[in-house]
Formats: C-alpha cells, structure tokens, sequence
C-alpha cells in the first residue's frame, strides 16, 4: 500500500520534472514561450497508446480509435517521442524572424484550446470525450504487471530516462550552441544581425522540447492505462509555466524542483482534504487552478527569477596571460569606476594590437575576392533604396557605395533616414524597392543572418548586449563556424568543439585586453556602464571577423577620451583592410576619422566627399544647422 | 436556401457579440499595449454577475448596467493593481501575456469555485420569432444586434469626433510622442481600460444570452472567436475588429450549418493561424 503509493509518486514526479525541463530548454533557455506544450504531452500520449494497444475491433468495440499496431515495448515510447518532436514542425511558421513573441504564443494557445476541442468531438479519432482506456503496461505479455517488482522496474526506467533527459539539456546548454539559444533569448534581432538563423534555432528547440514532451506522454499513460482530453485542458501548460517560473526558468535543477513543487505537490496534497464534508463539488479543484493564477502572478512579482535563478557561467583564462601592464589595468580600472571613461594609453594599446586579425574568414564566399581586392574597389553598393513606414518615407531612393578599406561616415540631420538606411543595408529592415549588392552579389532580398555570415555586420544605436550572457559569452557568442555551435556539434560534446572554443577565448582575450575590458570578462554584460556596453557591441562584431562592419553611432553617449580610442582603434581596422560605414552625429569626430563622409538629409543622399569640401558646400550647412 | 439564411441570421447574432468583445478587446490592446488575455475571464465574470441578480428576481436587462459598471471598475483594478505595477518593472510583453494568463485562472476559477462547476441560464423570455427575407430571428436576438450596433457607432464617434479618441489614436501610435504633445496619456490609458472593461462586461452578457446556457469555463473558446476577429482586422484596429467580427461570426455559423456544429471555431482557428503566419499586422493594418 505505502510502496504503491511512493511508486506512484515518484513516476508522477519523473514524467513532470521530464515535461518542465523540456519546457524549461523552450522558455527559459530559448525564449520560446509556448503555450502549446501540453499538446506535445498529449500526443505523445496518444501515440503510445495507438502503438501498444491492439485494433480497436480487438476489444468489443466499446472504444474507437485509429491504429492499433501491437507493437512491443519500447517502441511505443520511442513512437511518442517522435510523434511529439514531429508535431512541432508544423508550429514553426509561427516562430520565425518575423512574428512577435507574445502573438506566437497566442497562436499556439489558441492551437492548444483547438486540439482538446477537436479530439473531444471528434470519436472515431482517439473515442473522443471518453478517451482511450486499457492502455497496456510494457511488457504486460510477458512479465506480471501488478508485481510490486514489476511496478518499481517501471519507476526506475521513468527515472532513469528522466535524470538522461537532464544530462542531455545539460550538455547542450552548456554548449556553444546553447550560448547562441540563450543570446537569441536576451535579444533576437541582434542574434539574427550576428549569423544567428532564428528560425533553425527556434525550430530545433520546439522539435527537441516537444520529442520530451512526448517521451513524458508515453511514459504517463503507460503507466495510468488511460488517456482523454480532460488530462490535457490548456490550463495544464501553464501549471507546467508556473512550476518552471517557480523553480527558475534557464535553470534545469529549478525546472526539476519546480516539477515536485508544483504539479506533483498540489495533486498530492488535495489528496488529504477530506471530501466527505459539505463542500460544493468542484470548490475544491477549483480553488487549486486560483492557486496556480496566484502563484504565477506572485512570483513574477517577488521572484521573477524563481528559486534557483540562472547560473552565471564563469569562463576560467586558460591559462596566465601576459602580467598586465599598468595602462590596462589602468584603463580597466577607469572603465569600472563610471560611465566608461577609461583612458588608457590608447598607442599602447594600438601597438599591442597584433596582425592577427583576419581579413577576411576563410573559406567564406567572399574569400577569393577578397585576396585580390584592391584597395578602393567597391565593396558595398545601393541604388535606389526607399523604405515607407506606412505613409512616412523614411529613405527616399538612396545610391551609395562604400569601397573597400574606408572609415565612410554618414551624417545627416535627426530624421534624416540614416540608421533606416543602416537597418536596410543589414538586412534588419526589408527594403521597401531598391537593389543592395555587396562583393558584387545582390543580396536585396537576404536575410540578416546570411549577410552576417558573408562578413557584412552591424552593430545598434540602442543597447543591444545579451544581458544574462557574460562579457565573454557576448564575444563568444559571435564566432562564426564554432563546431559547438550546431544541435548535433553540441550533442558531440566538448571533446569535440573544446579547441574551437579555446581558440575562440584566446581571441576574445586579446580584444578585450585591447578594449581595456579584460577585468569584466566575467561579469553580465548588462550591468555594464554605457560606455561599456558600446564596447562590448564593438568587440562582439568583430569576433564575428566581418570584412564590413556597419555602425550605427558607435560613440553616441561615450565619454570623448574613449570615443577617441574606439575611432583610433577603427582606423586601424581600416588599415588592416576593414570596410566601415559609420553613422555619427558628432561633426568632430567626422573631421577627425573619417573619409569620405555621405550627408544625408530627408531621406536622401546630399553630398559626398571629405569633410572639407562638405564644409564648403553651403547647401550641406544649411541642411545641417537647419534640420 | 432556408438553411443558409437562418445559418446566416445566427451568424448575425454571433457576429454582433464577437464585434463588442473583439473591438473592446483590440482597443484594449492597441492603446495600452497589454495583451490581456485575461479578457474572456472578465466577460464569465460579468456573465455571472448577471445570473445571480437574475436570480434575485432582476431582468437581465436590468443588471446590464451593474454589470458594466462592475466590470470597468474590475478592468481599471486589473490594470493600475497589475499590469501597470509590472510595466513599470520593465517587463516584458510575453511576461505580461504570462500574467494575464494567471489572472485568467484566477478570476475564471474563482468564478467556478463560487458558482460551482455547472451551466447556468438567464430567466429571460425570447420574445416573438421574426421572419423577414428567410432570416428567421427573434426579439431578443435583434436587441443584442441592436444593442451592438449602437455601441460600434459610438466607438466610431468616439474615435473620429471627441477628444479622447484622437487622444487614445495618438497613444496607440506612439505613447512617448503624446505625452510630449501634452496627451495625459496615464488618464487616456485609464480611461481605456474603464471602457473596454465595460465593453467586457456587456459582451460577457449578451454572450451568456446568446448562448443560452454556459459555464465558467465557457469563453476559452469564444476567446479564440475573439482573437482570430482582431487578427484578422489587425490588432489595435477598431474597425478591422468590426470587420472581423463580421466575418468569423457569420463564417462560423455558416459552416456550422454545412459542415457539422462541433467543428464551427475550425475556421475561426484556421482564420487566425493564417493571418498569424502570413499577416500579422492584419487585413487592416500598416503593412510590417
């Protein structure tokens, strides 16, 4: 009687803490919020039922259903895994680039109320409002299934299959590729403008969350024997949401607590109410989805975090660098105390500055062109850009073109239609008509990603750091062609992708040593200062290896003596052979670094040339101090 | 032929409701930019409200306007006791979803658990039945199309000629802008909640008329009528809202007459993947 009733609680707790930290991996890691996912379960589910039971003519007729295959055991399990990691595919239209968050997730809510109603009304499918009953226990053939040996083998596997399904997330958390689902998280615009492909990585988590929650499926009605819509109400999601909010979203250990905090507590305490009293019938469930509702709300209040919040991952140098000469620590230092002031010996720094950094990616599709690439050749090349924000036309038909090894600036007036310019270049933004080619290949219609993997990268007017990433993770983040950076690489482990990583670090170091930063490495990029940020933004895109970078006010906000270092650091890059195209507002800082320089005024092309001769052109003032 | 016209006339009906939940819920979410999902709850709160004065030896009719009030009352808490506090955080949209959805369980269980879990009626006598041109509708049932109507033409007056509806436009375009234009933007949020709460709670009414009976759980589905009006007009559109309504109410009806009655919210359903995966700005709305 106890054992039976400790069994039944700890295959509860298996298949919960199995669902949350699927759920856990979508939410908390990816950003994904799907408020679909108990439709994973419930397929799976059904899917083990179908495999394991026989044709439903075999039992009288007194249910119906499709299938009925027989099959032995495990196979209905590996059935419901599948069945669930298929029936994600359908939902990715809803994650791509373009959708809000918040409307896919209604869309796959609304889904989730849709399917309950359509398997409840629709009987020849799984006999409908009734469910599915007789489901029979693995092996039931062969071994006794009402044994207490029987039923404790059972509970091991659930458990067993539950700590593997921890052991892997964990493996791909802490992955390469699970650095890039937490950065698409953080910020998926700037993940998408980094090479990240939003919809592969959004896909790969809604098909791998859903293949455990189908797993959990099998594994729940394997054991209860019966399975009906009522078991899978909308609602069940989001007691799933509020035990990994509970536990601690991005955290699997705050996944697994919240599963035995939350599902598994409420169904076993209610279990000591005595229904014998006076109570209305239903006041006593009902009172328990209010709790739900309230824990949420309270704990997105007071602890948005949950009990066990998201680890920070700490990244060890590999080994002592070079003793730290005074002018980094000084500038690091500096670069704490305040709004980035950090003024270092800018020379030092420069001279330090090795030869190490690449032209152009190998391999890349630009490569061969980039080898006999005079200076001078045009890189980056628009005609005819226009962009209408619904009656506003923000940019109105403009031609320019960048060549390479230029600092090219691009001025204009507030409004002028700069960073709209920028946006469309980038491929942030879909240009309204117009053509944008880049290494002589027409990438109008690219998305941002591909543009970011041929080497053209932007950064943002706004902050756009990964917040809950370190400052190394943020630099990190940016390598292209990680070999950890893949669903299957990450699966491959750390013998596999480890040296790419060490090189990648080894990189990361020396330019945060460059940027005066080495002292943050290890700190969440969004408690940075201002001034900070914008660097960390500056060293993520060029770990990117970019042949063009496109910046939009790199400098806005930063105190000037770091302002000059980054325009110092920028030559440079340009003297190393690096295309940039700056957006500024700061005259000054237009004199002092770049040539040529593009002034725009609303929403077209002024004039173009060095500063001197724009200050001469009385049309370019005037549009200037006037707009 | 009789058929399609009769399916055709509780279209009407449907869409007539689904216009006041679907425009109070888009301005709702348009110019305060929460998407409250809790809004189905709020309407089964207000049903509610209506049967147990019903109960009391009220008409319904009567209670409609207690309701109203109790539900824009209920609206405004919910925003400046809720979402506001949150906003002001700095949470994100989808944290505000999250919420919204423990409101849901909050106010629709607690309904449950004061009212127990089984359907309710109103006292309400169904008048005459009506027949013009084949459409075969009764007096109540051209009362709730009337009843809407005159609110669709008072959300269009409101938003084309006073003061507030220019004030809410502004504030749904671009909230920092008004408010540097010396829009009390606070208040016009406010205000919207107070009159999109009392659209709720009429809708919840003339909800639970129509229906006949229903239960605390009974607008989870309407709520997805709902969504799938406002995402087919745009979401934030007034008019495209009234559009949608139109639409999804007369096109569910309609197939439920033809294909079979389970199965009417499947073009709902599939209206609002649609629009979701190719449009999401709505028929309406600015293009993306």
């Amino acid at each position: 009687m106890n054992a039976f009733y400790l069994i039944n609680l700890l295959v509860y707790a298996a298949v919960d803490a199995m669902a949350c930290l699927g759920l856990s991996q979508q939410f908390g890691i990816a950003g994904v919020t799907n408020f679909g996912f108990i439709i994973f379960q419930a397929a799976g589910g059904y899917a083990a039922a179908i495999l394991a039971m026989p044709p439903d003519s075999a039992n009288g007729g007194f249910q119906r259903y499709i299938g009925g295959w027989h099959l032995p055991f495990p196979l209905p399990w590996l059935g419901a895994a599948v069945v669930g990691g298929l029936l994600a595919l359908p939902f990715t239209f809803l994650v791509g680039r373009r959708l809000r968050g918040d409307f896919a997730a209604v869309g796959l809510l609304v889904t989730a109320v849709l399917l309950n109603l359509l398997v409840t009304n629709f009987v020849p499918l799984f006999n409908g409002d009734a469910g599915i009953s007789l489901i029979p226990f693995p092996l039931q053939s062969v071994l006794n299934a009402s044994t207490q040996a029987y039923q404790w083998v059972f509970t091991a596997v659930a458990l067993l299959l539950c700590v593997g399904v921890y052991l892997f997330l964990r493996r791909i958390t802490e992955s390469p590729y699970g650095r890039s689902l937490r950065a698409m998280r953080d910020n998926d615009v700037v993940a998408d403008s980094l090479g990240k492909n939003l919809l592969s990585l959004r896909t790969g988590v809604l098909v791998l969350g859903g293949a455990i929650a189908g797993l959990s499926g099998g594994i729940l009605v394997s054991y209860i024997t019966t399975w009906s819509p009522a078991a899978w109400g909308y609602a069940e999601t989001v007691v799933l949401f509020a035990a990994v909010i509970i536990g601690g979203a991005g955290n699997h250990r705050g996944a697994v607590l919240g599963a035995i905090l939350v599902p598994v507590v409420f169904e076993e305490v209610t279990r000591f109410i005595p229904s014998s009293n006076n109570l209305p019938p239903n006041l006593i469930p009902s009172l328990e989805w209010v709790a739900i509702g309230l824990l949420i709300v309270v704990f997105l209040w007071f602890r948005p975090q949950g009990i066990l919040p998201e680890r920070k991952r700490v990244i060890a140098w590999p080994a002592p660098a070079r003793p730290l000469t005074a002018a980094d620590a000084d500038g690091a230092g500096a670069g704490a105390g305040d709004g980035g002031a950090g003024d270092g010996d800018a020379t030092a720094t420069l001279a330090a500055r090795a030869a190490e950094r690449p032209v152009e990616r190998p391999g890349g599709p630009g490569g061969g062109q980039a080898a006999d690439g005079a200076a001078g050749q045009v890189l980056l090349q628009a005609a005819g850009l226009v962009r209408d924000y619904g009656g506003v036309r923000a940019v109105d038909g403009v031609s320019l073109s960048v060549r390479r090894g230029t600092l090219t600036g691009l001025i204009g007036p507030n409004g002028a239609g700069k960073s709209t310019l920028l946006a469309m270049l980038a491929g942030t933004l879909p240009a309204s008509s117009g053509t944008i080619s880049y290494l002589g290949q027409d990438i109008t219609g690219m998305p941002a990603f591909r543009r970011a993997r041929l080497g053209l990268v932007r950064t943002f007017q706004l902050a756009s750091e990964f917040k809950r990433l370190t400052v190394l993770e943020n630099l990190l983040s940016a390598v292209p062609g990680h070999r950890g950076d893949s669903l299957r690489g990450a699966v491959r482990g750390r013998r596999y992708w480890g040296d790419d990583e060490q090189a990648a670090i080894a990189r990361a170091e020396q330019l945060l040593e460059r940027f005066g930063l080495r002292e943050m490495a290890n700190r969440y990029a969004g408690d940075l200062s201002g001034g900070q940020r914008r660097l960390v933004e500056i060293m993520r895109a060029l770990m990117t290896e970019p042949s063009m970078l496109l910046l939009d006010e790199p400098m806005a906000g930063v105190h000037p003596n770091l302002a000059r270092r980054i325009g110092d650091q920028l030559v440079a890059l340009c003297h190393d052979g690096m295309t940039i195209l700056m957006v500024e507002h700061e005259l000054a800082i237009m004199d002092e670094f770049c040539d040529p320089v593009i002034v725009m005024a609303e929403g077209a092309v002024l004039a173009e040339g060095t500063m001197r001769q724009l200050r001469a052109r009385s049309e370019v003032v005037e549009a200037y101090l006037v707009g | 032929m009789s058929l399609f016209l009769a399916a055709v006339g509780f279209g009407l009906v449907t869409a007539a409701v689904l216009a006041i939940a679907a425009v109070g819920f888009t301005l709702q979410f348009g110019v305060t930019d929460v998407l409250n999902l809790a809004y189905g709850a709020v309407m089964i709160a207000g049903a509610f409200l209506a049967y147990v004065l019903n109960q009391a030896g009220l008409s319904v009719w009567a209670a409609l306007p207690v309701v109203i009030v109790a539900c824009s009352a209920g609206s405004v808490l919910l925003n400046s006791r809720i979402y506001t506090p949150f906003k002001q955080r700095g949470a994100s949209p989808i944290t505000l979803v999250i919420v919204s959805l423990g409101v849901t369980l909050i106010i629709e269980f607690g309904v449950q658990a004061l009212a127990g879990g089984t359907s309710v009626s109103y006292n309400l006598a169904q008048g005459p039945t009506l027949r013009a041109g084949g459409l075969i509708l009764t007096a109540v049932q051209i009362a709730i199309i009337g009843v809407s109507l005159v609110v669709m033409a008072g959300v269009h007056v409101m938003l084309r000629y006073s003061k507030l509806g220019k004030a809410m436009r502004a504030t749904a375009a671009n909230p920092a802008l008004a408010r540097n234009c010396g829009i009390r933007t606070g208040r016009v949020i406010t205000t919207t909640w107070a009159i999109t709460g009392a659209m709720c709670g009429l809708a919840g009414v003339v909800f639970g008329i129509d229906a006949g009976s229903f239960s605390p759980t009974s607008t989870d589905v309407f709520l997805v009528l709902i969504l799938a009006a406002v995402f087919l007009g745009g979401p934030g559109q007034a008019y495209g809202a009234m559009l949608g309504a139109a639409v999804i109410g007369i096109a569910t009806e309609v197939s439920a007459a033809f294909i079979a009655a389970d199965y009417k919210y499947v073009v709902a359903f599939v209206v609002l993947l649609l629009m979701l995966g190719i449009r999401p700005s709505g028929l309406l709305g600015a293009r993306a």
